[in-house]
Formats: structure tokens, C-alpha cells, sequence
């Protein structure tokens, strides 16, 4: 019997990441409110993100375990983070989200050198991530006009995980590489 | 007897009131300081509270309302009237077109004063409330620092038909003295 076909959770961890990161640019270029980011942040980015995440220890995958369990908790956190504030439960100000972002930023560079090892288009997404990152992290300690830059910025970023998003679906129903991901820069 | 006695009381009650409506009590003008000091507290505010803290300048009752005046915030670079406590009709609507009897547009020069490091102040003609009529306003505009966000600003005016802008600004230059108005 042959043995059943499993999905790769990238698929989703990769969906989830591309979206809310997607809106929340919306947000952050000021062409929409937060209510959307808020709630998609925490089903899409979040949980779905996160079980992907947490699927990816089956297929022996560290980095996608990491990765996608980490952002999917990055959402679910900043969500609950609005959500605290909203509701006056230990709210965070300007300066207490910057510190935040920049504990991502950390963790998003050693990801970065890790993604350098994998192809050249998840070390491109990883490179966008971390300089919206930084981006963000200016925004929140005295350069609060970033945040419109960074917005362009990690729109590029989602736009580019959808793309191996893409690259994993498209393969598999075409039956042959339509969009490739290129060699890992650190070969 | 007791009639007279009842007329003159309500006569001493019409004649209090007449006063009153004819010269607001001095406590009852908010000045230059309180304006500055309640637009820093507002500032403040949305740095701590974010977006959330957005709705409470929509209440009629808040500590951002007092005496005639009342705290205001929008954003200048969405160009939206973000929260009012006494025009809910203006809350979401576009801003930087608006502009007063002289045809001076009015947010473009709060944000262009509100975008200065101290902040700036602003001259238009605008309803004092409860009057029902154009009154010279003065407004206080300053930048609010909120996450995700660019481009946010608050305002509180005071209405003064002769106080003098090089008055405000020494005020406001009194008032950034770091050594006796510490930062909030």
C-alpha cells in the first residue's frame, strides 16, 4: 500500500504570515482601521499560524517549527497587546511595543542567518522582515513617520512569503517547479 | 407680605443669573496654560494607551472637556477628524479642507505648528461652546506619539478676542522650561 500523502504545513504557516502581515501594512500606510488586523491577526496570523507551526516538528522541519510557532505567537501576542489596552489589562505604551519589536527583531536575525541556509527566496523574505523590523523598531523610539515605510516595506515581505507559498502549491498541482525559490545563499 | 418677600427673592435670583450670563466667572475661561497642559496630558495618554485611547476623547464628560474648552484629536496624514467631544458629526470626516470665515484652513495650520518639537498655536474663528456664534479661537496643537501610527496630533483651544500670539508663544516658552514644568 502506498504510503498517504501528507501536506506540507509551510502552506498555511506561510498564508497566515502573508496575509496579517499584509493588513496589517494596510493599517500602518493609513488605508484602513486596526478592527481587521486584530481579528485576523488572531485566527490567521495567529492560530492557524501557530498550528502550522507546531505541525512542522512531524516532518522534522526546526526552522518552519520555529519560525511559523514564533510568529504565530508574535500575532496572538500583539493582538492581545491592543486587546489589553482597549480593555485597561496591563497596557503597553508606545515605548513598552517598541521594546517588544525589538525582542523580535532579535529573534528575527537568527532566523535570517538560519532562512540563508534554505533558498534564496526565504532568505530574501527573511532580509525584508528584519530591515521592517528595524524599520518598526525606529518608528516606536523618535521616528514615527518609519512606520509608513515600513508598511511599503513589509508589504514586500508578505507579498514575497505568499510567493513560496505559491512556489510549494503550485508545484505540487502542476507537477513540476513553476515558480522556483532559487539556491540557499549559504550553500 | 409674603409676596413682596418672594418677589425680591426672585428678583435677586434673575438679577445673579444676569451676571452670570453677562460675565462668565474668570475660573470658567480656560487660559493658555491649561490648554498646554492638557494637550501635553493628552499626548501622554495616547503615547501610554495607543489607538484605544482614542474613544475617550469622544466623551462629553471626560477630564479631556473643561471649562469652555475640550481637547480635539485627528490625523494629518489620513486627513481625518479623529475624535471631537462636541461635533461627533465631524469624527471620520476629512479636515485639512476646512476652513474658517477668513478662508484660512484651519488644520493645515495646526498640523504644519502641531508638527514643530514644542508644538505651535493656531489663530481661527471657530463656535465657542454654548455661544452659538464665531469667536477668535487659539489653539494649542501638538504631535502624539501612537504605535502604528503616523501623523496623529491633539489640540485644545482657548477663546480670547486679545491675547497676542508673541503672549502665547511665552507661555509656551515658560511653560518648556524643563526645570520648572517637568515632562509629564
Amino acid at each position: 500500500m502506498a504510503e498517504q500523502k501528507l501536506g506540507n504545513p509551510a502552506v498555511v504557516g506561510l498564508a497566515g504570515f502573508g496575509l496579517t502581515t499584509m493588513v496589517l501594512q494596510f493599517h500602518n500606510v493609513g488605508w484602513m482601521g486596526l478592527g481587521p488586523v486584530v481579528w485576523l491577526g488572531l485566527i490567521f496570523g495567529g492560530l492557524a499560524q501557530m498550528i502550522a507551526g507546531l505541525q512542522e516538528m512531524k516532518s522534522g522541519n526546526n526552522f518552519g517549527y520555529c519560525a511559523f510557532t514564533g510568529y504565530g505567537c508574535f500575532w496572538i501576542a500583539l493582538v492581545l497587546l491592543l486587546l489589553g489596552n482597549h480593555y485597561n489589562i496591563y497596557t503597553s505604551s508606545k515605548t513598552d511595543v517598541g521594546w517588544f519589536l525589538v525582542a523580535w527583531t532579535m529573534f528575527t536575525v537568527i532566523l535570517w542567518i538560519g532562512s540563508m541556509r534554505v533558498s534564496s527566496a526565504l532568505a530574501l523574505t527573511f532580509t525584508l522582515l528584519l530591515v521592517g523590523f528595524v524599520l518598526l523598531d525606529l518608528a516606536h523610539f523618535g521616528y514615527p513617520d518609519l512606520t509608513v515605510v515600513a508598511g511599503y516595506e513589509l508589504m514586500v515581505t508578505a507579498a514575497m512569503a505568499w510567493y513560496i507559498m505559491a512556489h510549494l502549491i503550485y508545484a505540487d498541482l502542476f507537477g513540476r517547479d513553476v515558480l522556483p525559490v532559487g539556491k540557499p545563499w549559504i550553500a | 407680605m409674603k409676596f413682596v418677600r418672594m418677589a425680591g427673592l426672585l428678583g435677586l435670583v434673575l438679577a445673579c443669573g444676569a451676571a452670570r450670563a453677562a460675565a462668565p466667572a474668570e475660573s470658567e475661561v480656560a487660559n493658555a496654560e491649561e490648554a498646554i497642559t492638557k494637550v501635553r496630558a493628552a499626548a501622554r495618554f495616547l503615547h501610554d494607551k495607543g489607538s484605544s485611547a482614542y474613544s475617550d476623547f469622544n466623551q462629553k464628560d471626560s477630564k479631556w472637556v473643561w471649562k469652555d474648552s475640550y481637547v480635539f484629536v485627528y490625523d494629518c496624514r489620513k486627513d481625518r477628524m479623529i475624535a471631537h467631544p462636541l461635533r461627533p458629526d465631524l469624527v471620520g470626516k476629512p479636515i485639512l479642507q476646512v476652513t474658517d470665515n477668513s478662508g484660512k484652513y484651519i488644520f493645515k495650520e495646526l498640523c504644519k505648528a502641531g508638527s514643530e518639537p514644542r508644538g505651535g498655536w493656531v489663530e481661527y474663528s471657530w463656535p465657542k461652546p454654548g455661544a452659538g456664534r464665531l469667536s477668535r479661537k487659539v489653539s494649542y496643537a501638538l504631535a502624539a506619539d501612537v504605535s502604528f501610527a503616523a501623523g496623529i496630533q491633539v489640540s485644545a483651544g482657548i477663546y480670547d478676542e486679545n491675547i497676542t500670539m508673541p503672549e502665547l508663544n511665552k507661555v509656551l516658552e515658560k511653560m518648556s522650561d524643563p526645570a520648572k514644568y517637568p515632562a509629564l
